[in-house]
């Protein structure tokens, strides 16, 4: 089954949010999925400590020594991987990337996400030269408006698409339920259906929206 | 969107993960600034469980003796006496 690494040196662009969407969504259509929390923050095991969805198996503290056999292991075994690295240029994300059949590049719509994501980008096809296989990879938008898509958005979906970049399709849109995740744990569903969650934001939009990008990773998968 | 079925069809593609392959990927990022960044150890050596501390005189000679047999076995004068003790209560009977 297909590992999914989510890679960007650049911190709070979202990884963690897309790796946490992608886990939960991939079991809630039957998958067993292993989560790998390769970031000194802990974003994945915070999430996990509060309650993680059935089918979900995490995997903390998951240095540069371990990555590779760690995935390796994780892999053999009918799972799927996803793979939530440190915001930081590091070995760890160089070898983890190694290890990816899609890598997952988070941004928001700024130039400087832009600029320090396209460091990752460069990586992933440094690697495939050195390693003589294709790894795919694509982009994903981040923290994107729910009602317009700005100017800034366009330009930068119409630049990567220019430079030959996979973008996913749909962005991940700025929900406070996103964010909520990390402080309830479980998954979108259940926070939907508990009357005692409160997140002060669109459970049910933002469940669609992670649906929407998960069949879209999904199909980048096959 | 459901059904494990729909899952099935997912395959890995085969990586490399030799130790060969490994380096190289670390020389491809190391290029890019993607360097070893593991958090390191504590330098130094780590400290002794050895805390008690005895202030015995002896002839200069068995001191000598002790100082060397020390250095000859690789171990420090601390942990010689403690064989000698585990000897000598071995001998007693009692260890």
């Amino acid at each position: 089954m297909p590992v999914i690494v989510m890679a960007s040196p650049k911190g709070g662009v979202g990884k963690s949010t897309c790796a946490v969407l992608l886990a939960s969504e991939f079991a809630r259509m039957g998958a067993e999925v292993t989560v790998l929390d390769c970031d000194p923050n802990k974003s994945l095991t915070r999430w996990a400590n509060h309650g993680m969805p059935k089918g979900v198996t995490l995997h903390s503290d998951v240095g540069r020594a371990e990555v590779v056999p760690t995935i390796k292991a994780a892999d053999g075994d009918g799972r799927i991987v996803v793979v939530d690295l440190e915001g930081v240029a590091s070995q760890l994300v160089s070898r983890a990337i190694s290890q990816a059949d899609l890598v997952i590049v988070p941004m928001q719509a700024t130039a400087l996400d832009a600029e320090i994501g396209s460091e990752a980008l460069a990586l992933v096809r440094e690697e495939e030269e050195a390693l003589g296989r294709d790894i795919p990879h694509a982009v994903v938008l981040t923290k994107t408006s729910a009602a317009v898509r700005s100017r800034v958005q366009r330009d930068l979906e119409k630049q990567l698409e220019e430079a030959g970049i996979d973008v996913i399709r749909p962005p991940l849109v700025a929900r406070a339920a996103f964010s909520e995740l990390f402080a309830y744990g479980g998954d979108l569903t259940a926070m939907m259906n508990n009357p005692d969650i409160v997140t002060g934001g669109k459970v049910d939009k933002a469940l669609a929206n992670a649906t929407s990008f998960t069949e879209a990773v999904y199909e980048r998968l096959k | 969107m459901s059904g494990s079925n729909r899952l099935a069809g997912l395959k890995a593609r085969p990586k490399a993960s030799s130790s060969a392959e490994v380096r190289k990927v670390d020389d491809v990022g190391a290029a890019r600034g993607f360097v070893d960044r593991s958090p390191r150890k504590k330098p130094g050596r780590k400290p002794s469980p050895r805390t008690y501390q005895l202030h015995p005189k002896v002839m200069p000679d068995i001191g000598q003796a002790i100082a060397e047999e020390a250095e000859r076995q690789g171990v420090t004068q601390g942990q010689l006496i403690e064989q000698m003790w585990r000897q000598f209560q071995t001998g007693q009977g009692t260890g």
